[in-house]
């Protein structure tokens, strides 16, 4: 029978899980504010008028709304006993994204953050070869990502709501640098002055628990920005570098260029990012093999940011225990399912 | 060139063959018609290097050379270029500047501001030209970040990233791997070359804040390293800018180029990114990676900076208060490195 999917939410994202779920042959409805009935047409999906009857006739359900929603829906979904896919940040604060992984585990139900970076070739590429130790231990590692300004929905650039770039877009690098260099021990961070433009640009420097540093980047850029894409990682065995603006698997050369950048970026190659990660969790659903990205990454993801967030308003780095947030988070999950650590 | 033949060349004296950049140096100063060479390097036969240094060098360069700085001053320098180790820098400098000989000086400038203001100050009171060689000032891809930086192309400048990353200098030159003639390791070697270009983006601005992260992973089983290899810089300007620079020693030894600079310029606007050590033909050839470098040969565009000031008499740029401030970064970032914490001015 084929998986019964809720989406919650009808934006740009919800595009991307809407086609990767099409694409699996799932049963799709769509709950939303806005937009629910455009998207359900273009994948044979159901709208649904309530997030309960959303809720009623799913068995996983996709938190794809802005950040301020992700807890209350994922939360509602959980406590129905329903499997959760959420988009990333697992949640605006780090008592919300606490609160979801406790829930999960006392649900009996699954918990996955879409951090889809994780699933894009190259980074994956670059985790399987530091895995087996092709550039020895990591000692020096650079992350950076350009984009526009998200100018298409307000919320982006509401601080309170969105957490700004570092909680939004720079979370995923954040979350890379953890799963590359291992957990981390203090956060620095500054960022350039708002605008009323929305440019904006910050740096995040990560101390990690073996002794690496990692340089997290991030751009809010101006509107014709192609997005990018970049690491450098160095080990005392080597380097591997990526820039998505060296790679041309297909180029284009046609005029004009149109207005308005990339929501997203383009992956090195192959199948699209968001239907390996769909693929993965659907298949942890169905009782097979754990994803690479599980429900304690993406507090520990949402840690880093608040982390680099109190380090911008500080003007001080902030010490972080991400190994003890991550034994305690599955302490606190253990025991909600009644199993020993 | 600008040399006639109604002028005499310029004596210059190259002092030290410490630091490798020497051995560019003085074969450019050496073919140039407008220059009469001297060159001498009295601590060389000491060192404990693996390369030729001493008058063994100056032979195998085909260059003029003399035993002991006393000789090199004796013979009348209008300039000099000083190689030495960077601790050993002040001593030349205030040599020369007494001799009334303008100053290039390898950088960085010193390894603590006493020496370096010292050294400012002798150049200023003698009427001689203190000079910094950043070599990467004069490469056209800067040049042309820097252009359109001033003309407002990128908007406002939001931040600035910046890269310079080599293998590590283990190999001719024992004394860049120790601490107290070098001053550091990867953090003071490298950060210099990038607060230099940073230096000219803001006018002289200084930073405002200064934050260092600094490990030694990369070689550290290798007992001449005695120095943190790995380094992250971040530093805030008043004008709201963010800097952050890794001048890591984590180019390969594999790798078939020495390493390289890179600076991304981040503004309002738009994005610009230089690559100055990178253009070149790459593939495979002999059984290894190939790097056939291309671009412009940046320490003759520095060196004929430097002759073309002494001659005209207008001073020239990067000069000792650039020195300073650049030194000053990094020994704020060394400073925020040890106690971690943030340096503010």
């Amino acid at each position: 029978m084929a998986t019964r999917v809720g989406l919650v939410g009808a934006g740009g994202i919800a595009a991307e899980h809407a086609a990767a779920w099409s694409a699996l042959g799932a049963e799709i409805s769509i709950y939303s504010v806005h937009g629910a009935e455009a998207l359900a047409a273009r994948h044979g999906a159901t709208v649904a008028t309530s997030f309960e009857e959303l809720v009623e006739r799913s068995d996983v359900v996709a938190v794809l709304t802005p950040t301020p929603q992700h807890h209350g829906y994922a939360l509602g979904a959980l406590e129905a006993g329903r499997h959760v896919v959420c988009e990333k940040p697992l949640a605006r604060t780090r008592e919300q994204a606490r609160d979801l992984v406790r829930a999960a585990a006392g649900s009996g139900a699954q918990l996955y953050p879409a951090h889809v970076v994780r699933y894009f070739p190259e980074y994956a590429a670059l985790r399987t070869a530091v895995d087996a130790g092709r550039i020895g231990s990591p000692a020096v590692l650079r992350f950076s990502r350009s984009g526009v300004f998200p100018s298409w929905s307000p919320w982006f650039a509401d601080v309170a709501q969105s957490g700004g770039i570092v909680m939004d877009q720079m979370i995923h690098d954040l979350d890379i640098a953890r799963w590359i260099a291992g957990e981390v021990v203090a956060v620095y961070a500054t960022c350039s002055p708002a605008r009323d433009d929305g440019r904006l640009t910050a740096h995040v420097t990560l101390t990690h628990t073996s002794g690496a540093v990692s340089l997290v980047a991030g751009l809010w850029g101006p509107p014709h920005l192609t997005f990018r894409t970049a690491f450098h990682v160095a080990g005392d065995g080597g380097t591997l570098r990526y820039d998505s603006a060296d790679q041309h698997g297909v180029r284009l050369d046609l005029g004009p260029v149109p207005a308005g950048g990339q929501p997203r970026p383009a992956a090195a190659g192959g199948e699209s990012p968001y239907l390996s990660e769909v693929r993965e969790f659907a298949g942890a659903f169905a009782g097979g093999p754990a994803p690479r990205v599980n429900a304690v990454d993406g507090a520990v993801a949402v840690e880093l940011a608040c982390a680099a967030l109190d380090s911008i308003a500080a003007g001080e780095a902030v010490a972080v225990d991400t190994a003890t947030l991550v034994a305690e988070l599955n302490a606190t999950a253990d025991a909600a399912t009644g199993r020993n650590a | 060139m600008t040399s006639t033949s109604t002028e005499r060349p310029l004596k210059v004296a190259l002092l030290s063959f410490a630091h490798s950049h020497a051995e560019a140096y003085a074969p450019l100063l050496a073919g140039r018609p407008d220059v009469e060479l001297l060159t001498c390097d009295p601590d060389g036969e000491a060192a404990d290097d693996d390369a030729p240094r001493g008058r063994r060098l100056a032979d195998l360069m085909g260059v003029p050379y003399v035993d002991t700085y006393e000789e090199a001053f004796a013979w009348g320098p209008d300039a000099v270029v000083v190689c030495s180790e960077n601790a050993r820098h002040r001593d030349l400098v205030i040599a020369a500047a007494s001799a009334g000989a303008h100053v290039l000086c390898e950088k960085p400038l010193a390894t603590t501001l006493e020496d370096g203001q010292a050294m400012v100050d002798a150049c200023r009171a003698s009427g001689v030209f203190l000079m910094m060689a950043y070599p990467v000032r004069f490469s056209p891809e800067f040049q042309t970040l820097r252009r359109n930086v001033e003309a407002g192309v990128i908007g406002d400048l939001l931040a600035v990233v910046g890269t310079n990353n080599g293998k590590i200098p283990v190999g001719g030159r024992s004394w860049f791997v120790d601490p107290e003639l070098a001053g550091g390791g990867a953090l003071f070697d490298h950060v210099v070359h990038v607060a230099d270009l940073v230096d000219a983006l803001t006018g002289g601005d200084e930073a405002e804040t200064v934050r260092a992260v600094t490990n030694r992973i990369l070689h550290a089983d290798d007992p001449r390293v005695r120095a943190e290899t790995g380094a992250l810089v971040t530093a805030t300007y008043g004008g709201g800018a963010v800097l952050t620079v890794d001048s890591s020693w984590s180019h390969p030894d594999a790798a078939p180029n020495w390493g390289g600079l890179t600076l991304q310029a981040v503004g309002s606007e738009g994005v610009i990114d230089i690559d100055p050590f990178g253009v070149h033909v790459g593939g495979t050839a002999g059984g290894g990676e190939a790097w056939l470098y291309l671009g412009s040969d940046l320490d003759h565009a520095m060196l004929d900076h430097f002759i073309e000031s002494v001659r005209s008499g207008t001073a020239p740029q990067p000069d000792g208060a650039v020195g300073l401030r650049t030194l000053r970064l990094v020994l704020d970032a060394q400073e925020s490195a040890t106690t971690g914490a943030v340096v503010r001015r």
